[in-house]
């Protein structure tokens, strides 16, 4: 198998958290997994990108036209990296408003500012939640619920229940909207 | 045992696997994570070792360097402009050599994500003639820690590790080692003034030419271990791709996904090579090109009029790699036609920019906005320094910034060869205490005239918040001490969110300089909004939102201010991120001069 991934954001708002979530579910489902991370510079408020490639691979950086999907926490982060995804088959999951504007490309796209804003969901697990609504939209993605819930438990058993809720929560938000 | 690591981490086990137990280096990105790891599996294993932050890289280079001569095995950790500072030891201990065994790890950043130069160790290493290992994945880099190590041993010479930022913040499922059989191991340093004791010129001109020797032989054991067994697997192909390090990754993933038709053959110790038998290989074949990352270390070693690479020009000479570049290079050496698999459209509209800038309720930000509003812009000059307020920049507050330490040294230039301006220098504590006391000393010595505020936060938070000297010994090694120690007043001010008296806390510096002799010292007590330890209690709670009738759209928020949560809405108003505002309330004052920011009120 071969599944690129790109997701972008904005600093603070956990984009590696999530690089680090899918290469512990790639172990889990017996995957290779290169991927790769901007540190440094980007303070929060930053634009930061991260990659992750599942399969057999041997550079860890993507380049334009190879994504399978790209993951934006932030809407105007996905029109920066737009030119990563695989022209045919790329897909977006982003959180923008309703009246963003429309790309040529499978988009799934959810307004999680406006639900963290009515507190339905704390901010601070915004990347848990886009993941859960990559979960339920994404239909080439490569792992399992059960995988994605094991490696958030591996990654930090203490807040894991905390997280698989907003996982959970992020999974219906997606499918009610379908 | 399989483990998911990052390229930094599997370093630092590596380092633990090869039995090393002296670890020392300055943080820099991306080799930061390094130190850190290793402190986290000594103690995760119950290891005894040394593994601790140095004021700078030549303090490090050379902790672990007299640890290495006295028979133990020994690392220093750098990025690679921290290695221009560890360069003037280096030199010296490569002719000199060792007993036990010492890796500098020297990271790169091609592509300039987190630095002010590209540059590549690699040239250093050729430099300082000695062996660099150049790794393309994280399994490669734990592997080469655990080859550096037992070469350095076994050759008694300092052996670089040189991974790039696409290794050392990689992450990769790796084969590590099972168990640990690592024991500390005690030093005994034996006298041998000739040799460690580097006084030329007649002991120094044998060690030059044991060095020449010593390189002939690992050239030889490069060819024979490293080289010779890979040649085996060439298939005969018209065209052979010499790759090192991350440039193997991007050709082998071209080659393999357009089906190009040649060889590549990886060199892991780009310096030395063994320039004969690698230039027999060429005779079966039309064409070698040359893939590296940054600079043309093999290129610049072989000489063949089949050799294509940096020099020739087919390939880039700057930037990071991508599998685009190795299309274009093929393209260019007439290996493939033009092909652009790797291209795609951008989105061509405007977005939202984002430069770097420091975290919202950052002190940093408030300083450099007290100096421009007292220090005026026209009759001033900014010197800055490396760290978190170099971001000032955003603020158009620093006018000068070139390497550790010159804000000061280029404070002292300034007023001499521009004596009518302020010059108001901006340093950070980490970067003080590594090269900043020596240009202080100096200017107070030649009773040079600026302004200079240290920005005290007690870490290196850039960097990811490594720990700093006067953080470990808080009532030891204090900055208050060492400025009265070079015989003049202090200024300190323990940093509020008011921004109105940082202001105050700048005029009352501005008074002082004017009758000032020589340079006006002041030291602001800060502390990192990320630093849980010190910001507690220390940030604010403050939301402020924006008035719309007041906001007159003028821009002096963004331009001199400039706190990410801060930008335009759709009505063409100033409009405060609830999820980024940090609640310092620091731009309630004196930031807006229509007052359009206010307090909200929760609802």
């Amino acid at each position: 198998m071969k599944y690129q991934i790109v997701i972008a954001g904005i600093g603070g708002q956990g984009a590696v958290f999530l690089v680090k979530v899918l290469s512990i579910a790639s172990a889990l489902a017996k995957q290779k997994c290169l991927g790769t991370e901007n540190h440094g510079m980007s303070q929060r408020g930053g634009s930061v990108s991260c990659y992750v490639k599942i399969g057999d691979f041997y550079a860890p950086a993507i380049d334009e036209g190879q994504a399978d999907l790209l993951i934006a926490l932030e809407g105007n982060e996905a029109l920066r990296n737009i030119q990563y995804l695989h022209k045919d088959k790329g897909v977006i999951v982003m959180n923008a408003p309703k009246n963003f504007p429309k790309v040529d490309f499978e988009t799934h796209s959810i307004d999680a500012f406006k639900k963290a804003k009515a507190k339905e969901f704390p901010i601070d697990a915004l990347n848990v939640y886009m993941l859960g609504v990559t979960l339920a939209l994404d239909a080439h993605f490569p792992f399992t619920c059960k995988e994605i819930e094991e490696a958030i438990t591996a990654m930090n058993a203490k807040v894991a229940e905390k997280n698989i809720a907003v996982l959970h929560q992020g999974i219906n938000d997606a499918k009610a909207k379908k | 045992m399989k483990q998911i690591l990052m390229g930094n981490e599997a370093i630092a086990l590596g380092l633990i696997h090869a039995g090393v137990d002296m670890l020392s280096g300055y943080p820099g990105t991306p080799s930061s994570e390094i130190l850190g790891n290793f402190q986290k599996f000594r103690d995760k294993f119950k290891l005894e070792a040394y593994a601790q932050w140095a004021t700078n890289e030549k303090v490090g280079f050379e902790v672990a360097y007299a640890g290495a001569i006295s028979g133990k095995r020994t690392c220093a950790t750098m990025k690679q402009v921290g290695l221009n500072v560890a360069s003037d030891p280096l030199m010296s201990a490569s002719y000199i050599g060792l007993k036990g065994a010492m890796l500098l790890i020297s990271c790169d950043d091609p592509g300039f994500y987190s630095s002010q130069t590209e540059q590549d160790s690699r040239s250093f290493a050729k430099f300082a003639r000695i062996p660099v290992l150049d790794p393309s994945t994280p399994q490669e880099a734990y592997d080469m820690v655990k080859l550096g190590i037992e070469f350095s041993h076994q050759f008694e010479t300092i052996v670089m590790l040189r991974p790039v930022m696409r290794v050392s913040h990689a992450r990769e499922i790796c084969e590590v080692d099972d168990t640990l059989h690592v024991k500390a191991n005690q030093g005994n340093f034996e006298r041998n003034i000739p040799r460690w004791g580097a006084v030329p010129p007649a002991g120094r001109f044998r060690q030059g030419l044991e060095q020449i020797e010593r390189l002939e032989a690992i050239k030889l054991w490069n060819w024979e271990h490293l080289i010779e067994p890979k040649t085996h697997a060439l298939k005969g192909s018209r065209v052979l791709c010499l790759t090192s390090g991350t440039g193997d990754g991007y050709v082998k993933e071209a080659v393999e996904e357009l089906n190009i038709q040649v060889d590549i053959l990886k060199l892991d110790m780009p310096y030395p090579l063994p320039k004969e038998n690698l230039e027999a290989l060429f005779e079966s074949y039309d064409k070698v090109i040359v893939f590296e990352e940054s600079f043309p270390c093999i290129e610049e070693q072989l000489s063949s009029p089949k050799l294509y690479g940096k020099l020739t020009k087919h390939v880039h000479l700057i930037d990071e790699f991508s599998k685009d570049k190795v299309l274009s290079a093929f393209a260019k050496a007439g290996v493939i036609e033009p092909n652009h698999a790797y291209q795609s459209e951008k989105y061509d509209k405007e977005l939202p920019k984002r430069p770097p800038n420091m975290c919202p309720g950052c002190p940093h930000r408030d300083v450099h906005y007290a100096i421009t509003k007292t220090f005026k812009k026209k009759k001033s000059i900014y010197t800055s320094d490396i760290g978190c307020y170099t971001l000032g920049l955003n603020q158009a507050a620093i006018d000068t910034i070139l390497c550790m330490g010159a804000s000061i040294s280029m404070a002292s230039g300034f007023s001499i060869s521009d004596p009518d301006k302020t010059v108001v220098a901006t340093i950070g504590d980490s970067t003080f205490m590594h090269s900043g006391v020596a240009p202080l000393i100096n200017a107070v010595y030649q009773n040079h005239k600026f302004v200079l505020i240290i920005l005290d936060n007690s870490t290196t938070a850039m960097t990811g918040r490594q720990t700093t000297p006067e953080r470990t010994n808080p009532n030891q090694i204090d900055i208050k001490r060492i400025i009265e120690g070079c015989g003049i007043a202090c200024h300190e001010y323990v940093y509020e969110q008011d921004l109105n008296k940082t202001v105050d806390f700048m005029k009352s510096l501005q008074e002082a300089y004017k009758t000032a002799t020589a340079p006006v010292v002041a030291v602001v007590r800060e502390f990192c909004v990320l630093d849980k330890e010190n910001a507690v209690g220390r940030l604010g709670n403050v939301l402020v939102e924006v008035d719309e009738d007041k906001c007159v759209a003028c821009d002096s928020c963004i331009t001199n201010y400039k706190c990410p949560p801060m930008h335009y809405n759709d009505a063409g108003k100033m409009e405060i991120d609830p999820f980024l505002c940090a609640g310092c309330g620091s731009c309630l004052d004196v930031v807006c001069p229509t007052d359009a920011f206010v307090k909200k009120e929760e609802n």
